[in-house]
């Protein structure tokens, strides 16, 4: 793990630690209805302040905060075009898939590449530790298997070059 | 699998089998297939008017008219000889083999047979390395349109003969994977001193192209270059070369589709992966299960 991993994680991780206490919130609007406010924003004094922490420009983690639900962006590394598409190609992969990752939201909030929804209902059906671990498990994991792939593309590329090039004589 | 096949596994595969039963003495019986290779070619097996003992193979390629400019009848007469008899309608060459008129030995055959596209294609590289030999500069750049909006140019200098492929990238994706696959075939000359350099150029065609009309511009076109020298276009190594280079467009796309394969079955894993941590975080249900009797089951 690189100098500036460990405290770009441990900063999230207590943030998300400190966000995720949600309790049950009827909606101020709508008789018995019960919706995440963080999405349906009716009221500003159900919403906290939103906080962003950020390793770099294009390294960041935007986390919501409201009183019944936590909704938490990730902007993704992508330094070039190969790490772009496949950046964009999983996350598209995992959205399709948001039924099974019952926190994920189907659609990322503009400017990030994938996005977590989190509401009360989740978080009293399953401990909220192991959520905060998956989330970070999840930061980590995802760089490294972008930066496999594109290894992976990369030595694809080569050997099949070289083989072709080689029949040459 | 990393190189493909020059030759075509049905016809060869089709032709095995019913030349071997006539061998063994087996009735002939009746053939009609309709198959197709790369680059648009379409093939058909047929037998001529219901005759089973005679078998015809025809082949129609889009582009033929271009290669018949370049001498393909000629090479197509010296490879099959009396085998070519007048195309069917809507195709373009066709072959016929008599079936009680066949050697004991016809690998030979079925090689010839099942290089029926190959051989189609090799005219016009022929006819340009030949004009290298002799060392004839000023010939017109042949174009030959081998498929819709892509075009190969063959071109023969005195000490080289350049042929560009010009090729489209259908999907967005694949102009960025394809990009870092002709960065490595250009950089493949340091793996083997004697292959052919091959330089690239994504969005406009490249210098030698200004002048042509036609030469395709746009983000999603790719044009190759690969410069053969006269180690390459000899007589010994020619036929070597010409089964390489006419693969190449089908190499480089087979490849990248491979690789996105290889990367979306990578995503599939990994996938899951993510929802196997994340069910971690869901208590284990603890549930008295009963049997139908009322009795409590205990799993061991």
């Amino acid at each position: 793990m690189s100098a500036t991993l460990a405290p770009y994680l441990d900063a999230v991780k207590s943030t998300l630690q400190a966000a995720l206490c949600l309790e049950q919130f009827s909606s101020q609007v709508v008789e018995r209805h019960d919706k995440p406010e963080v999405e349906v924003q009716t009221s500003k004094e159900l919403l906290m302040t939103p906080v962003v922490v950020a390793r770099n420009k294009l390294e960041r983690v935007l986390i919501e905060p409201s009183v019944n639900s936590v909704r938490i962006s990730l902007a993704i590394k992508q330094s070039d075009d190969i790490e772009r598409i496949l950046a964009h190609k999983f996350t598209r992969f995992m959205c399709q898939r948001a039924d099974n990752f019952v926190i994920l939201r189907r659609k990322p909030i503009e400017g990030y590449d994938i996005s977590f929804l989190i509401t009360n209902v989740h978080t009293s059906s399953m401990y909220k530790h192991k959520l905060v671990d998956f989330l970070i498990h999840f930061m980590q994991e995802i760089d490294k298997e972008i930066s496999d792939m594109k290894l992976a593309l990369n030595a694809r590329a080569r050997v099949s070059a070289e083989e072709f090039l080689k029949r040459f004589n | 699998m990393i190189l493909l096949e020059q030759n075509n596994q049905i016809i060869s595969e089709i032709l095995e089998q019913k030349f071997s039963n006539v061998k063994e003495g087996g009735q002939p019986d009746k053939v009609n297939v309709n198959f197709c290779d790369f680059d648009g070619v379409y093939y058909l097996l047929s037998n001529p008017n219901g005759d089973k003992s005679k078998i015809r193979l025809s082949i129609a390629l889009k582009f033929f008219k271009e290669l018949q400019q370049h001498g393909a009848d000629t090479l197509l007469q010296r490879e099959y000889g009396s085998l070519l008899v007048t195309p069917e309608p809507q195709f373009n060459v066709t072959l016929e083999f008599d079936l009680n008129a066949i050697p004991n030995d016809y690998s030979e055959i079925l090689r010839k047979a099942s290089m029926l596209k190959r051989n189609c294609f090799a005219s016009v590289f022929e006819k340009y390395f030949e004009f290298q030999e002799a060392g004839q500069e000023g010939q017109k750049r042949a174009v030959i349109n081998y498929r819709e909006d892509e075009t190969m140019y063959i071109e023969a200098k005195p000490d080289r003969v350049t042929v560009i492929f010009s090729t489209l990238f259908k999907d967005p994706d694949d102009v960025i994977i394809g990009k870092v696959f002709l960065q490595e075939f250009r950089e493949g000359r340091k793996a083997s001193q004697t292959a052919p350099s091959v330089l690239y150029s994504l969005g406009e065609p490249p210098m030698e192209l200004r002048d042509q009309p036609g030469a395709r511009v746009g983000d999603n076109v790719g044009y190759i270059t690969f410069i053969l020298f006269p180690r390459h276009t000899n007589k010994k190594t020619r036929d070597n070369t010409i089964d390489l280079i006419h693969t190449f467009r089908d190499y480089l796309h087979y490849h990248i589709k491979c690789s996105k394969g290889y990367l979306h079955s990578r995503m599939r894993a990994k996938t899951s992966d993510f929802l196997k941590v994340l069910n971690r975080a869901r208590p284990e249900v603890k549930m008295e299960k009963k049997t139908f009797s009322g009795r409590t089951f205990l799993a061991s």
